[in-house]
């Protein structure tokens, strides 16, 4: 299997196990979008050089993978590229700020070095809290709350169709790449010469394949709003998730 | 009762407008009763998309009158003529694009500001008429093509359609969906406009076929009189479908 194919399959067994049974899975989609925006608040609200602080936010994510029983290892195979890529954004730090703030045996820390540490960690926080919501709430769910906290009908159309849109890009460029493949043995990836022609196809293609599932869209009512319901209602322990949640994240913050 | 009249239909693409003969469709006229199943077939380029796609609204009307019940062909009436027809996709995947079966079945009753009860009873009775109430809480994508193929009709069913079109329905399943498919069809009350190049499907699920050439319709009549007309199926680029040819050749 090739990584579009990999990447396919993955976005579809997040979808599945979004609609899994599970108790983190059958809270309400308000109160779990509502605890991870307040988490990530939060967490970025510490100062650049409070890495303790910062670490001590991780309690929210540690609970809920365990009580989830969320892989961290899918965690890590899934979001490696953007994983990657907040780990990289205090990397210049350290050449900046070179305030020395304590020494650990013979090695100076400088400021530069804790401020890119603990930059590096509200990313991953950040990230980790959007993927536990992710795995455990199906995309018309986070669309139903992101409305219901009145979101803009336009970003939340737009969120809702790229993520439909984005399988049927991949599914089209493996069709290319596949296509490709077959008849180019022995090649490592695709030629730069037809670069070009690839990515023109792929847009004539997903542009072609995007009409056809408007088109679906329109004859079945579609009129610019997905009208989004949610199957559950929130109740006692939806409330007492929030209220929890709330009040574990503010102390923490405190403290 | 008429719940479709076609007069005098013509339609060009784009610049082929204004040349002469090069119409896709050249001044059609074709009348569907309520209940009726008719097969379209006709050569690849013989306009049934085309027609299929105008009967619709996806494309605009240029020349001729469309009434699809009691309602004129019209952009204004567009959403009530989309309550009366429904169009099932050649390639399902392009009609399928939530997240879960019922969530797909159901979007047509929602936009159309039903309440959640009634989207529930709409969308459950158009999932046991194609018998896939069981698999209403599946992911799309771990449908088989001939599942995807009921379910995108199932989609179509779920806001009461009196006339369902389907574009080529018995693309690529294997004989035991292409059975079932059949079968669910025929079970199915609406009227049915079917194209395609399958013609044995044609001649199972239709009483009645119209042979579309160049634009025109050049037979409509009783699907065995024009499905055994070797000649004229000859003459317009198809064949007689398997199981009469075998017969001819037994």
């Amino acid at each position: 299997m090739n990584r579009i194919s990999d990447a396919i399959v993955d976005l579809h067994k997040m979808d599945m196990e979004a609609g899994k049974c599970g108790w983190l899975q059958g809270i309400h989609p308000l109160p779990k979008l509502f605890v991870t925006l307040i988490f990530i608040l939060l967490t970025v609200s510490f100062g650049k050089y409070d890495l303790p602080g910062v670490l001590k936010m991780g309690i929210y994510l540690i609970i809920l993978f365990v009580l989830g029983d969320i892989s961290v290892k899918l965690l890590l195979k899934r979001m490696k590229a953007v994983l990657l890529l907040v780990c990289l954004v205090g990397i210049a730090n350290p050449f900046f700020d070179r305030e020395v703030m304590f020494r650990l045996g013979t090695v100076t820390v400088t400021g530069g070095m804790v401020s890119a540490v603990t930059l590096m960690f509200k990313g991953i926080f950040a990230v980790s809290a959007s993927y536990l919501l992710m795995v455990t709430t199906s995309m018309e769910d986070i669309c139903y709350a992101l409305r219901k906290m009145h979101m803009p009908k336009m970003f939340v159309t737009v969120l809702m169709l790229v993520y439909r849109y984005m399988i049927l890009f991949l599914k089209e460029i493996q069709r290319m790449t596949d296509a490709y493949t077959l008849r180019a043995p022995g090649q490592k990836g695709v030629h730069y010469k037809v670069w070009g022609t690839m990515v023109g196809q792929l847009l004539l293609r997903s542009m072609d394949r995007a009409q056809n599932v408007y088109d679906s869209m329109t004859l079945r009512g579609y009129n610019g709003e997905f009208h989004l319901r949610c199957k559950k209602r929130a109740g006692g322990s939806d409330y007492l998730y929030v209220f929890v949640w709330s009040m574990v994240l503010v102390c923490v913050r405190m403290i | 009762m008429s719940i479709l009249e076609i007069e005098d239909l013509s339609f060009t693409y784009g610049s082929l407008r204004n040349k002469a003969g090069n119409h896709v469709l050249s001044n059609l006229n074709l009348h569907m009763e309520d209940g009726e199943s008719v097969g379209l077939i006709g050569e690849n380029g013989a306009g049934k998309s085309t027609l299929l796609k105008l009967l619709t609204g996806l494309l605009d009307m240029q020349e001729g009158k469309v009434l699809v019940s009691e309602f004129e062909m019209k952009k204004e009436n567009l959403n009530k003529i989309r309550t009366v027809i429904g169009y099932v996709f050649q390639d399902s995947d392009s009609q399928l694009f939530m997240s879960t079966v019922y969530e797909d079945v159901a979007f047509a009753p929602r936009n159309y500001g039903k309440s959640e009860e009634e989207i529930y009873e709409a969308a459950m009775s158009a999932l046991k008429k194609v018998h896939m109430e069981d698999k209403k809480d599946r992911q799309i994508y771990r449908l088989s093509g001939g599942e995807k193929k009921l379910a995108a009709i199932a989609t179509v069913l779920s806001v009461g359609v009196k006339l369902m079109l389907l574009d080529e329905p018995s693309v690529a399943l294997d004989p035991k969906n292409r059975r079932n498919l059949i079968r669910i069809l025929n079970e199915l009350p609406g009227a049915k406009l079917i194209a395609s190049h399958d013609l044995d499907f044609v001649y199972d699920t239709c009483e009645r076929v119209v042979l579309l050439s160049d634009g025109k319709i050049t037979a409509d009549g009783e699907a065995k009189k024009i499905l055994t007309d070797k000649e004229l199926l000859e003459q317009h680029g198809l064949e007689l479908p398997l199981s009469f040819s075998r017969k001819i050749s037994f």
